[in-house]
């Protein structure tokens, strides 16, 4: 018995584990999503390059586009251009697209697309950087306002962040004199940037500047610019204009550096609008999506890999052992009667048919109404496959009869009964029956309802379409499941029923 | 909540049996599965019990298929009374008890005239198994009607009542009285309303009795008492009980006995699911009853020996007897 409890222990242990490991693998390492409605947003943005070509020189248009190796996938990149050859090259972390043409004139216009998400990048790139970098060189009044700025900065800072936000702070107190004669009366990011960059190139902070773009939708969108210092671990990125410090999630580095976003070989008038909207999308589907850009492959080995219809019987399918545990539950832990184990949960899945309300009440009548058949034809002494068959009858004929009525009546419901509920409900009539005949009236009607409590409590757990989803994508949470079941096999426990049902023995202790 | 828990901890701490450790730790642990046939089927387990040379109900007759219930009267022969039964029938159910018949008519014993057709579909019933567990095909047994002792005639209303012994192993554990009521309709079934009464191991003496999940020590019909009544024969079910580990070798099972006025005890059937209400008939918990004769079991078999059925009632009543009602 010992060995046999060890035994059941150690599969029980064994069976969970492996549901866990396999669930979390697929939730940890495969980041597939938790639920369904964990959606991405899905951005789609468009670049419009336009310009004026000038009808004598060959045409070449060179414009950064974001190099998507950090926090964003891009599930689709097009550039739209008529007569335009495309090429796109990377260089110091950017990416540059680059459209040439030998002859072109008047107004151009060409668009860059691409549409993006976050997630599914679980290879964190290493991110490389120098900390250490050479002063710019600066001469005459510059050097001592910038000299007279930085002694301060050292005094009030402790370590390159705290020296950076420092910095961008003493630039943007701009009744400073020594900031007023570094801005020169320009007082744009741009130039404060500039200046910013000076100022930590003397203390040799490694600075860069980052171009981003507001993932926010419908509003037009110019090139942020961002600062960035590398403090041997990571970025840091810094709003040039506030100090503050840590980019939000919504922006999206299209460029780093000093260069323009574009630059038109053979035309003037460059000129570009970025506009942007975002969709959602099934976690699921995106994933799909992504397929070709990242990888992708464990949905192949998953239930998704099945062709869509097996994928709607499976949903089903699956549900199936939640269903049963329901029944477990209310049956073992709880005491609940039931008519049989699994007619609450064939009736459950009958409920998807016909919907909870309407299932009740056309389960109440029908088989009221076969009861009520059932017992005339006790007094007729007729044998028992006779007499089902004829109960099995009266139930097709009565279910043609509640459609048709129904039908007429213009609710649609009445149509739902299908082939399935008309079987378990011949099935109930009559199981019901034979309770009624062997242990009485009253027993029968706890079972019944008791049947349609479980029942109801099960449908309704095998339609929450989270779970549905859960366990259909971790399909190893069965496992779990058989775990459970496994453990309840030898629970020896009181019944919630039970406790009421020796009550006598307590009131007998108190008195 | 906490009501719940406090039942909880309570009933646990009387020993109060529950369902599911009855499955877990006797019926499944005890009762091999392919023995059950022997319980289940009342024509086998007749059989077993002649052979083994317990007493039963004299057989008079089966019927197998719906050609042999012409054999109904050459099987009837005589008598005047009989009691027509599924092999395999639960809960008392499909019994038809005739207590005289006149003419071509029957009477049963609750009074209804009957006639012989009615016998025969109710065999046919029988037969397509109508109330056979499962709903398979039955046999139809027709045996010897038990005629109550005089002692059960003020507590008892209609019907057999008849005694069940819990027996773990061949060690009786529990037993009680069933009596049935007016509400039971004539049937010693406890969840058909039958009273259950305790009864003590070593004395034969009954205790108070339960109804319908309630302790209660008069019979709701006839307002007798149920308790301290002296039951004639005792040792004798006591050691029919006891015998019935060897007849059938489940381990864990009720057994249902009657007194026959002439015949003494008898063995009616017997059941290896046995019900968790002897318990309240009793005021008392299965599980530390069983714990005891489980540890006897365990310091026997550390010493290599074996009890016959007189010596494991002895054991029995040195342990669980001479409760007093408290």
């Amino acid at each position: 018995m010992r060995s046999l409890t060890l035994h059941l222990k150690v599969l029980i242990t064994v069976l969970v584990l492996l549901g866990v490991a396999v669930t979390a693998y697929q939730i940890f390492f495969l980041g597939i999503p938790v639920t369904e409605d964990e959606t991405d947003d899905l951005w789609n943005i468009d670049a419009k390059v336009e310009f004026v070509a000038s009808t004598k020189d060959p045409i070449k248009v060179q414009m950064f586009v974001p190099p998507l190796n950090r926090d964003y996938v891009s599930l689709n990149e097009s550039f739209i251009s008529n007569n335009y050859g495309v090429s796109v090259n990377r260089a110091d972390g950017n990416r540059k697209v680059t459209w040439s043409a030998r002859r072109a004139s008047g107004n151009q216009t060409l668009y860059y697309r691409l549409v993006l998400t976050k997630r599914y990048t679980n290879d964190k790139n290493t991110i490389k950087g120098s900390t250490f970098r050479d002063s710019l060189a600066v001469e005459g009044p510059e050097k001592v306002a910038a000299e007279a700025l930085m002694a301060p900065i050292r005094q009030h800072s402790a370590d390159v962040e705290t020296f950076v936000s420092e910095t961008i702070k003493r630039v943007n107190n701009l009744n400073d004199d020594n900031v007023k004669l570094l801005l020169a009366g320009d007082t744009s990011s741009m130039k404060k940037a500039q200046v910013i960059d000076l100022l930590l190139s003397i203390a040799h902070v490694p600075m860069e500047k980052v171009h981003t773009i507001r993932l926010v939708a419908d509003t037009p969108q110019t090139p942020e610019l961002w600062l960035r210092s590398f403090n041997g671990n990571d970025w840091l990125y810094f709003n040039p204009d506030t100090g503050e410090q840590g980019l939000p999630n919504d922006r999206l580095l299209w460029w780093t550096g000093d260069d323009n976003l574009i630059t038109v070989d053979g035309g003037k008038k460059a000129n570009v609008t970025f506009s942007m909207n975002n969709s959602e999308m099934n976690a699921i589907r995106l994933a799909k999506l992504t397929d070709e850009n990242t990888d992708a492959d464990f949905l192949e080995y998953s239930l998704y890999g099945l062709p869509l219809q097996t994928q709607q019987t499976f949903m089903i399918m699956v549900m199936i052992p939640i269903g049963v545990l329901v029944i477990l539950v209310l049956r073992n832990l709880i005491g609940l009667q039931t008519l049989g184990t699994f007619t609450p949960v064939l009736i459950a899945l009958a409920f998807r048919e016909t919907q909870l309300g309407f299932g009740i009440v056309l389960f109440t009548v029908i088989t009221a109404l076969g009861l009520s058949l059932r017992s005339y034809l006790e007094h007729l002494k007729l044998q028992m496959l006779p007499r089902l068959s004829v109960v099995l009858t009266f139930v097709v004929v009565l279910i043609a009869a509640i459609s048709l009525f129904s039908h007429k009546l213009g609710l649609e419901r009445g149509l739902s009964v299908a082939l399935f509920p008309m079987v378990i409900l011949t099935m109930t009539i009559e199981r019901l029956s034979i309770t009624w005949e062997e242990r009485g009236g009253g027993h029968a009607m706890k079972v019944a309802i008791g049947t349609l409590f479980a029942a109801s409590v099960a449908h309704l757990l095998m339609m929450v379409p989270e779970l549905v989803y859960f366990v259909f994508t971790f399909p190893a949470v069965l496992l779990i499941l058989v775990g459970f079941m496994l453990a309840m096999g030898r629970y020896r426990g009181y019944r919630l029923t039970e406790l009421v049902r020796f009550k006598a023995f307590l009131k007998k202790a108190d008195a | 909540m906490f009501g719940l828990i406090k039942t909880w901890k309570a009933l646990e701490a009387r020993g109060i049996m529950g369902i599911n450790r009855r499955n877990a730790d006797y019926v499944l642990k005890y009762n091999k599965r392919h023995l059950y046939p022997i319980v289940d089927d009342k024509i086998i387990t007749k059989e077993r019990a002649l052979a083994a040379g317990i007493h039963v109900p004299e057989m008079y007759g089966v019927i197998e298929t719906e050609k042999e219930i012409e054999k109904l009267d050459q099987i009837i022969g005589g008598r005047s009374d009989f009691v027509i039964k599924p092999a395999q029938g639960a809960g008392g159910d499909g019994i038809l008890v005739i207590a005289d018949r006149f003419e071509d008519r029957y009477r049963t014993v609750s009074g209804k005239i009957i006639s012989h057709e009615e016998i025969e579909h109710q065999i046919s019933s029988i037969l397509t198994g109508l109330y056979s567990l499962g709903g398979h095909r039955d046999r139809a047994l027709i045996e010897y009607r038990v005629t109550p002792d005089q002692i059960f005639k003020s507590i008892s209303y209609e019907g057999v009542p008849d005694i069940r012994i819990i027996v773990l192993m061949g060690y009786p554990v529990m037993a009680m009285l069933r009596l049935p009521t007016r509400q039971s309709g004539g049937k010693a079934n406890l969840h058909q309303g039958a009273i259950g009464v305790g009864v003590d191991l070593a004395t034969g003496v009954t205790l108070r009795g339960t109804w319908l999940n309630n302790i209660i020590s008069k019979h709701p019909d006839t307002t007798n008492a149920v308790d301290g009544v002296q039951l004639p024969n005792w040792d004798g079910f006591m050691k029919l009980a006891a015998g019935c580990y060897e007849l059938c070798g489940l381990g864990y099972i009720g057994v249902d006995m009657v007194l026959d006025q002439e015949k003494g005890p008898l063995i009616l059937e017997l059941n290896a699911r046995p019900g968790l209400n002897i318990q309240i008939a009793n005021d008392c918990g299965l599980t530390q009853r069983t714990h005891a004769i489980e540890a006897h079991i365990e310091a026997l078999a550390k010493d290599g020996v074996t009890e016959d059925a007189e010596q494991r009632v002895r054991v029995s009543q040195g342990l669980f007897g001479h409760v007093h009602p408290r």
